[in-house]
């Protein structure tokens, strides 16, 4: 590696890596820490006594002092030396609600390594051990305050185990966004089905109740399509499947908020798809420019609340 | 310093502003105790028990989860100690007064140990404490003691900074501690022998008035003292580099006493000035020399030791006209010093002050004494034949030698001793016969000082303890100048009250003193002790005694004997640097070893490929990677092949057809 | 003994074209007595490869098609009252044969489902209080189609648990597709195939797989993959102590059809795809259910 990516890197200007990251020897920087000065003051306090009363002993005792806190430098900075970090998936979340980032540490070699601290910068640290071959898993969480994806920012790691007189530390930034919902509006009234302008998705249906089949039983399913008889046979709990019914789709879009301010809108239709989905609806939503359409499930759910967070992002 | 830190709850993050780990206090605490004991044990009682009482009431602070005192209380508290500690010392200078005030401070630092911030300082004070201790006590179990102490304390720290501690892995922290210290070993031994030593100190020490020495003193009352002591202390340990001398000869010479008032004997320092004169004529030298080193135990006085009469004398000291060894500063720390002494010599013509002094005798005191002397001198006789006849007395009239003699209290002690009471140690001789001497006139004087020495087979050296502590005479005879007379010596056996004194003028080879006397019993004892002091020897001379001279010595041998004080810290520094260097060099590189020489050896393989660019991922099987690595190397596949085929069926197979060394042979001669 | 396992590959590649790995994974668990779960459309060759294998084997073969409307019955059998002899006989299913197609499995109620699954558990049929053991060796062949279809009833997670893999046939390469419709119906040609081995042979061979050893090493390997899979966000659960017994098994069996005595690390990670994939479910929407990016973490886990 030449210096001036070196340097690049101690100024914490690199590009965000994917991992795992190995902490080699270029990404560990170690300084001293504010106890590590105070003893350096005490021990020259304790030089200047060994030389003044030419005492042997306390020569002894301050060269082993200096010799043990060099030694406790290693020490600190092998404590971090050949970790493996990896960043997990983090599920999303919505707007103001902290997210949880995974991050998982690794230790490859046969030592132990105590008191470990992980941390966004100048947040409080979360602190683990690592046994031998040990890999954990970590979850920091972050604030978010925007929808669309948040950019994780430097991940600190460090150690000043044993003696805590050395801080060695790593800043790794990893590559990898986590996708934060809009936040969801206080109205939670989905709106009614008259009011929906927009039939077009549904003019294709028609509204014959054709049972389709059975399906296990999803909670959030609606009451009236459970089959009760099986149900009453002890045979479990399943839900009636029916093809075009009607009364439970809903094409949720923009003009139906009724506001004119983009961020409301969003919020409002990530509020009505979280209840849609919750009263087990099929539901489909249209944007400007971007149409879903009517599905049920989790996956849709999230399909149309991430289309809700990226809108124009 | 006692108040409670603002803390500001916007400000960042701080590690050390964390609450410390329970079982970390504790172990700190117990350390702690440790450290303070020695002191406690030299403080006055009242600070003693109040440190005490402040480090067990912490204890249970932790164990009960009390709070800790308010700021005020812990206001009043600090005032009232520190002006305590005054009133005790009137000074906050020197060394007493200041460890006192350290070892509260250090109390009083524990009533507000809040976060793991103020737990480090607290061992760091800790430490601080132990280096003060060693200005106090050097010896070699102390040493050991806090060594032992500052293990405890570093494993302290490393709890401390541990938050998750937990009192299950207590042997873990040792061990960590233990090996951290150890490493540091080889680091601290280039420091010691190093780091360069200057001869005085930087700012002048503060007089240790406490501190008091057994044995030899700079005076001595007559009758006071009704018993001796015979201290176990060593006094100085001799180490001769030529045939050692016959045991008349072993006498060590300290302070000279010449001025008496009857009772009291002391040195002429103060009244005339002597010490700084030279004598009048050089002393002629005969016979053989006797080489030999000194290695002197701190005895806070200027004295240094020397048989009669020395001729080679180190730098450090000089001779006084009474020919005693002085050095320029007080003895506060073990000083070694090789001498050259001549057991025949003739110290020729005086100054007539100096005989004038000699003579000195207070008028109107011991009657009797002057009347018997000046019934010889009116014999006519010389000079030797008065001495003679002063040492027949002593043998032939009832004149007893005892370590208990009865406190002479009237006005003219050495006539109550001569005449009355008869018994007697050293001193009492000595002062009775110079009396004589002087009554005679016969310029004469007390000499003090050791006399003899046990021989330690273990360490090849003599060992002079406090009780070897003596006192002779010396008369001056014309043409022969100052001689020595010993008038205990003149007492026969049969009338030496204990066993041990008769024997401290015969021999200096400790099995002949015990003679038939002893027992297997006391022979094993002797034979302990002699490698105890060997051990203490060989501590005072390259421990405690490592001083600037020491320091050349070793250098010398070592052919950096002509490197100045900044080659030597330059080149202790390099050396430092290359240890740090060459360790965090090993770290990198080092094959972390599993303990299983199959793995170890794959490990090499998978290194020396690795060289090459043929990087073994950690999830790689070896078939796997066997493959990638024919691939890129077609000219090694058999190799490579065997190899893996090895390993294979030794790591992961149950048949035992292939061996082991075998296949690390193989690894070891793989060339990619 | 080797040459048996071979002879069955061999012969079995000569009917099942452009197949070699899921041949190689079909008898490698009918050997580590695991039961089998292809998922795929329909068409790719399911049937033939179960029934070539069951051939091969010298097995009874028996296939039954799961539809909507299969009763427990219809696959365990029934007792039918015979009026000559005034008593009830047994009426033996198709679940009573060595080798079972259990067609289109998620198409049948659960009942019938786990009628079938029970049975493949405990090797037992019970019916009005008799019991009748099922034929060894046993081997079921399920097949699955693939996602959530109108009215299929997806096997739940713990009834996937009970096959110890879950492999996909896919549609054949180009060249063997070629071969495929240039050369006869394959159904035809396995009228003329003869058995390699025979029950006795087999039971042998299954025997056998007891004995490959797998080092300490490697049990440390598998507790690490276990481990992590629990530990790791990217599932939601983590795999059974079960399906670590199905690794360490499949994994014995496979490093015997490739001739060792012993198990290597690659061995277990060839494998893991096959045995972890259907009882692992990813924790994040955002994922496929995709078997290879499933099994991305491998890579994160050292062989220690």
């Amino acid at each position: 590696m030449s210096s001036s990516s070196y340097l690049r890197r101690f100024f914490h200007t690199t590009p965000s890596e994917t991992g795992p990251i190995k902490l080699t020897q270029k990404r560990i920087y170690i300084l001293p820490t504010r106890n590590g000065v105070i003893l350096s003051i005490v021990l020259f306090a304790m030089l200047m006594g060994a030389i003044n009363y030419n005492n042997s002993l306390t020569y002894i005792l301050t060269f082993l002092l200096i010799s043990v806190a060099f030694v406790s430098m290693l020490h600190t900075w092998r404590n971090l030396y050949g970790l493996y970090l990896d960043i997990g998936k983090c599920t999303p979340v919505h707007v103001g609600s902290l997210i949880e980032v995974p991050v998982s540490i690794s230790n490859k070699g046969s030592q132990t390594r105590l008191a470990l601290n992980i941390a966004w910068p100048n947040k409080e640290p979360i602190q683990f051990d690592l046994k031998p071959n040990e890999l954990q898993w970590v979850k920091l969480t972050l604030p978010t305050d925007h929808r669309g994806y948040q950019t994780l920012g430097k991940l600190t790691i460090y150690s000043q185990f044993p003696l805590g007189l050395f801080h060695a530390w790593s800043r790794l930034q990893f590559k990898q966004d986590c996708l934060v919902y809009a936040f969801p509006a206080k109205n939670g009234q989905l709106p009614s089905k008259n009011s929906q302008q927009d039939g077009s998705a549904n003019s294709g249906m028609t509204g014959s109740d054709d049972f389709v089949g059975l399906r296990n039983y999803n909670s959030g399913d609606s009451l009236r399509h459970i089959n009760w008889k099986a149900l009453a046979k002890e045979q479990g709990l399943f839900t009636k499947q029916f093809s075009g019914n009607q009364s439970d789709e809903l094409v949720l879009s923009w003009n139906q908020t009724g506001s004119t301010d983009t961020e409301q809108c969003i919020s409002q239709l990530t509020r009505w798809v979280i209840e849609a989905e919750q009263a087990g609806l099929r539901y489909g939503l249209h944007l400007p420019g971007q149409r879903l359409p009517t599905k049920q499930g989790r996956s849709h759910r999230h399909q149309c609340l991430s289309a809700l967070a990226l809108y124009r992002k | 310093m006692y108040f409670r830190r603002k803390k500001n709850k916007e400000t960042k993050y701080r590690d050390d502003q964390a609450e410390p780990p329970h079982s970390g206090i504790i172990w700190l605490l117990g350390a702690l105790l440790l450290v303070i004991i020695p002191h406690l044990l030299r403080l006055p009682l009242w600070m003693s028990a109040s440190c005490f009482i402040i480090i067990t009431w912490r204890i249970l602070v932790e164990y009960k989860h009390w709070p800790l005192p308010s700021a005020f209380v812990k206001l009043v508290i600090t005032l009232g100690l520190v002006a305590i500690t005054y009133y005790q010392f009137h000074t906050f200078n020197g060394l007493a007064p200041g460890s006192a005030l350290l070892t509260i401070m250090l109390c009083l630092k524990l009533l507000e140990m809040k976060t793991i911030r103020d737990t480090m300082v607290v061992v760091f004070l800790g430490y601080f404490l132990i280096a003060v201790s060693f200005l106090f006590d050097q010896s070699i179990l102390f040493g050991f003691y806090l060594f032992s102490v500052v293990l405890a304390l570093t494993t302290a720290l490393v709890i401390l900074n541990h938050p998750q501690a937990s009192t299950s892995h207590h042997k873990y922290y040792l061990n960590l501690a233990s090996s951290m210290l150890l490493q540091a070993i080889p680091l601290m031994l280039i420091m010691f022998v190093l780091f360069p030593r200057i001869s005085g100190p930087l700012w002048s020490l503060p007089k240790n008035k406490t501190s008091a020495i057994i044995g030899l003193n700079d005076q001595m009352n007559i009758g006071e003292i009704t018993q001796i002591a015979g201290s176990e202390e060593v006094a100085f340990r001799v180490k001769f580099n030529s045939p050692p001398p016959s045991a008349k000869d072993l006498y060590w010479r300290g302070p000279v006493l010449w001025y008496t008032n009857g009772r009291r004997w002391q040195g002429v320092h103060d009244q005339f000035q002597l010490h700084n004169l030279t004598p009048k004529e050089p002393i002629a030298f005969s016979g053989e020399g006797i080489d030999y080193t000194v290695t002197l135990q701190p005895h806070q006085k200027k004295w240094l030791f020397a048989l009669d009469l020395p001729k080679d004398i180190p730098d450090i000291a000089k001779l006084g006209i009474d020919y005693q060894l002085l050095a320029e500063t007080p003895v506060t720390n073990v000083t070694r010093y090789s001498i050259t002494s001549y057991p025949q010599y003739t110290t020729g013509d005086a100054w007539p002050f100096v005989l004038q002094a000699g003579l000195q005798l207070p008028d109107h005191r011991n009657p009797k004494t002057r009347a018997l002397a000046s019934q010889w001198s009116q014999q006519s006789l010389k000079p030797q034949q008065i001495v003679n006849k002063a040492l027949a007395l002593f043998r032939e009239q009832p004149y007893f030698y005892t370590r208990t003699p009865p406190a002479l209290s009237s006005h003219d002690p050495i006539d109550e001793f001569l005449f009355t009471s008869r018994r007697g140690f050293c001193e009492h001789y000595a002062a009775s016969f110079v009396t004589l001497m002087r009554a005679a006139s016969i310029p004469a004087r007390v000499v003090t000082g050791y006399q003899g020495g046990e021989f330690n087979p273990m360490g090849d050296y003599l060992i002079v303890r406090q009780s070897r502590a003596h006192a002779w005479a010396e008369v001056w005879l014309e043409h022969q100048g100052w001689v020595r007379v010993d008038p205990t010596a003149a007492i026969p056996n049969e009338r030496v009250e204990s066993f041990v004194d008769t024997q401290r003028f015969l021999t200096i080879i400790p099995e002949q003193l015990m003679g038939n006397h002893s027992t297997w019993v006391t022979q094993q004892l002797l034979q302990l002790r002699n490698s105890w002091d060997a051990v203490n020897h060989e501590w005072n001379q390259w421990v405690i005694g490592y001083g600037s001279d020491r320091q050349l010595q070793l250098l010398d041998k070592l052919g950096l004997g002509k490197l100045t004080a900044q080659q030597l810290i330059i080149m202790m520094i390099v050396l430092i640097a290359a240890l740090i260097t060459s360790t965090l060099i090993y770290l990198l590189v080092q094959r972390k070893s599993t303990g299983d020489p199959v793995s170890d050896g794959y490990n090499l393989f998978c290194n020396k490929l690795s060289g090459i660019g043929i990087t073994r991922q950690p999830w790689q099987g070896p078939q796997d990677y066997n493959e990638l690595a024919c691939r890129q190397l077609p000219h090694l596949k058999q190799k490579i092949n065997t190899i893996t085929q090895y390993y294979i069926a030794l790591r992961y197979s149950p048949t035992k057809r292939y061996q082991t060394e075998k296949f690390i042979q193989l690894v070891k001669r793989f060339k990619p | 003994m080797y040459q048996y396992t071979d002879d069955a590959i061999k012969q079995i590649n000569q009917i099942v074209l452009g197949k070699p790995q899921q041949i190689r994974l079909s008898l490698c668990c009918l050997l580590a007595q695991g039961h089998l779960l292809i998922e795929d459309v329909p068409g790719v060759g399911k049937t033939v490869l179960s029934h070539v294998l069951a051939t091969t084997l010298g097995l009874d073969f028996n296939r039954i098609q799961f539809t909507s409307d299969l009763l427990p019955a219809d696959i365990l059998g029934c007792a039918v009252y015979e009026r000559e002899q005034g008593n009830f006989r047994f009426h033996f299913g198709p679940i009573f044969s060595q080798v079972i197609l259990a067609d289109e499995i998620n198409r049948a109620t659960p009942r019938a489902q786990s009628a079938l699954l029970e049975a493949m558990e405990e090797q037992q049929v019970s019916i009005e209080g008799n019991t009748h053991k099922l034929r060894t060796p046993f081997f079921v062949i399920a097949t699955q189609n693939p996602g959530f279809q109108v009215g299929t009833f997806p096997l739940p997670e713990s009834q996937l648990d009970r096959f110890l893999m879950r492999i996909k046939l896919g549609y054949p390469d180009y060249q063997a597709e070629r071969r495929l419709l240039a050369g006869e119906d394959p159904r035809r040609s396995m009228e003329q195939l003869k058995p390699v081995m025979d029950e006795e042979i087999l039971s042998k061979l299954q025997q056998r797989v007891h004995q490959i050893h797998i080092s300490d090493a490697l049990l440390d390997y598998v507790q690490v993959l276990l481990n992590f899979s629990r530990e790791s966000p990217h599932y939601l659960t983590g795999l059974s102590p079960r399906a670590g017994l199905a690794l360490v098994h499949a994994a014995r069996a496979w490093a015997m059809i490739h001739h060792r005595n012993h198990v290597l690390p690659e061995d277990i990670q060839e494998l893991l795809p096959y045995v972890a994939a259907h009882r692992l479910q990813p924790s994040n929407e955002m994922r496929s259910n995709n078997q290879d990016e499933l099994m991305a973490p491998l890579e994160e886990v050292a062989i220690p």
